[in-house]
């Protein structure tokens, strides 16, 4: 029977030979299962949000309902964190939250979860980051060190827990890409786990007297935890992009808070 | 226990089975920290970050924003309508109600008249009546004391008659017209 | 001891420091409620700073997650 493991594997549906990239490296452009699970998730959001937009009615439909739902959280997300020139913002955090949502969601779907590879969770927590940065940079300028040098705290104290900030601040993209990657891997380990339990009642390896009560209550704590994984699925994908949206203010109003 | 990179190299074989055993041996090691893997699932997110990015920005976010504002633009003329209908349902009630006092005001005015034009025919047939039968009244008056009149000529000339005939009687001689009428008189 | 035994009980006690990310988001969306109750008209503003928090405390669970995994998969 197949580990907890195995669903995390990669393996290469259409392979294409191997480039390499100077500073980079090897790069295997194979088209693998994480690949096939993000294009289907790319789809599946551009056709829902294409049908939604397409014929925009002002009595909104069903499908029109949910779609400006999505959009009016995220929207109202934006424009409560970072205030009024959180419409510029408003894509990022919105791509980000959809493609989230959409591979946590895929992820239950008995297919391939992209966000449980540390790689995709990583390079959606540089990203973020890395626009903070850069916007935290272009916007002040050196006025950018003020969000480590905290107002509110004594002067003694300051340079403390401004070497606490630093250090947090520098945490961000490590607690971002690990909390959604761990999420989403310990979900799916402790659901294949109790599947795993549930496949030896029923192959009767647990002996006559041990099978049918196992196979029953790992039964049901499937169906229990599968429903608290779409919970999850919702949640991590709604506390990555707050959490983008948390850090986007603190450069974006770096001189009204501090 | 196998190395990390051993089933790696089997997938390009036969290798999808050679490597799950290979993985259940060594008790696994985590698939997501093959590196090797990284490079391809990074550049390929980012290409489709970007373009959903520009997808979102370009075209799904204005168009819902149109929509939204075109909502919000439709409840508020609605609302604007609805206000104005109103306003002038008012003003037509407030019409209405001129117009009711109006009529009620013009209907007792016509009662009024109408009454006022009974009464005055009433006070007029009724001196025509009167007038009429005091006329007649009168006309009998006229008629009641002419046929007295006659009545009492003709007793005169009854009396007349009678004294003639009695004179005839007891005197045996007719008496003139005038020696009666003057006993009549006297009688 | 072998040292896949003591691989599992590393594994097995780095996964032990979820416990305080437990306790921590526990505190964190209880304190939450009882004060959204007493004040619901100041809880919506306050979602934000509940989700940070609740996301920091949950972070370093998910680190000794993620670290007991390393050990538990380490090639020993």
């Amino acid at each position: 029977m197949a580990g907890p493991l195995e669903q995390f594997e990669i393996h290469k549906l259409v392979d294409f030979p191997d480039m390499t990239l100077p500073f980079v490296g090897t790069v295997d452009l194979a088209f693998t299962n994480s690949h096939l699970a993000m294009t289907i998730v790319f789809v599946v959001i551009v056709g829902f949000l294409s049908l939604v937009t397409a014929r925009p009615e002002v009595v909104p439909g069903r499908l029109q309902t949910v779609g400006e739902g999505v959009f009016g959280l995220i929207d109202n997300m934006t424009e409560s964190m970072i205030g009024h020139e959180g419409r510029k913002y408003f894509p990022f955090v919105f791509t980000l939250f959809l493609l989230i949502l959409g591979m946590n969601l895929l992820g239950l779907m008995l297919t391939f979860t992209a966000t449980s590879q540390l790689a995709i969770t990583v390079t959606f927590a540089i990203l973020t980051f890395g626009l903070v940065m850069v916007i935290g940079v272009v916007k002040n300028g050196f006025g950018f060190l003020k969000l480590f040098w905290p107002m509110g705290a004594p002067l003694v104290m300051r340079p403390f827990v401004g070497l606490i900030e630093l250090i947090s601040f520098f945490l961000r993209p490590l607690t971002l890409s690990l909390r959604l990657f761990g999420n989403m891997m310990g979900g799916h380990v402790a659901l294949k786990v109790f599947a795993g339990f549930v496949a030896a009642a029923a192959a009767g390896s647990l002996g006559i007297w041990l099978s049918a009560p196992v196979g029953l209550v790992s039964m049901s704590m499937v169906v229990a935890l599968t429903a608290l994984e779409f919970l999850v699925a919702f949640l991590q994908a709604f506390v990555f992009a707050i959490l983008a949206c948390i850090y986007l203010n603190d450069v974006v109003n770096l001189d009204h808070a501090h | 226990m196998a190395e990390p990179h051993e089933p790696v190299a089997a997938h390009s074989a036969d290798g999808v089975q050679a490597s799950t055993a290979a993985e259940h041996d060594s008790g696994g090691g985590v698939p997501q920290f093959e590196f090797q893997h990284w490079g391809g699932q990074i550049a390929y997110l980012l290409v489709l970050f970007a373009i959903l990015y520009v997808l979102v920005s370009r075209v799904f976010a204005p168009r819902m924003r149109k929509v939204i504002d075109e909502r919000a633009g439709a409840i508020n003329g609605a609302l604007a309508a609805a206000k104005q209908v109103q306003a002038e349902a008012q003003d037509q009630a407030r019409v209405a109600q001129a117009e009711v006092a109006d009529a009620r005001a013009q209907s007792q005015r016509v009662a009024a008249e109408a009454r006022a034009k009974a009464i005055a025919e009433a006070a007029e047939r009724s001196a025509i009546a009167e007038t009429e039968v005091s006329g007649k009244i009168a006309e009998a008056e006229v008629r009641i004391a002419a046929m007295r009149d006659r009545a009492m000529a003709e007793v005169g000339t009854i009396v007349t008659e009678t004294t003639r005939a009695i004179v005839e009687k007891l005197t045996g001689q007719a008496a003139t017209a005038a020696e009666v009428k003057a006993a009549g008189g006297a009688a | 001891m072998d040292a896949a035994a003591a691989k599992y009980i590393g594994a097995g006690l780095a996964t032990l420091g979820m416990i305080g990310a437990g306790i921590g988001v526990g505190t964190i969306f209880g304190n939450f409620l009882s004060g959204a109750l007493r004040n619901p008209s100041a809880a919506a503003s306050q979602i934000g700073n509940l989700f940070v928090g609740a996301a920091l405390a949950e972070a370093l669970g998910i680190l000794s997650f993620v670290l007991g995994f390393l050990i538990f998969s380490a090639q020993v």
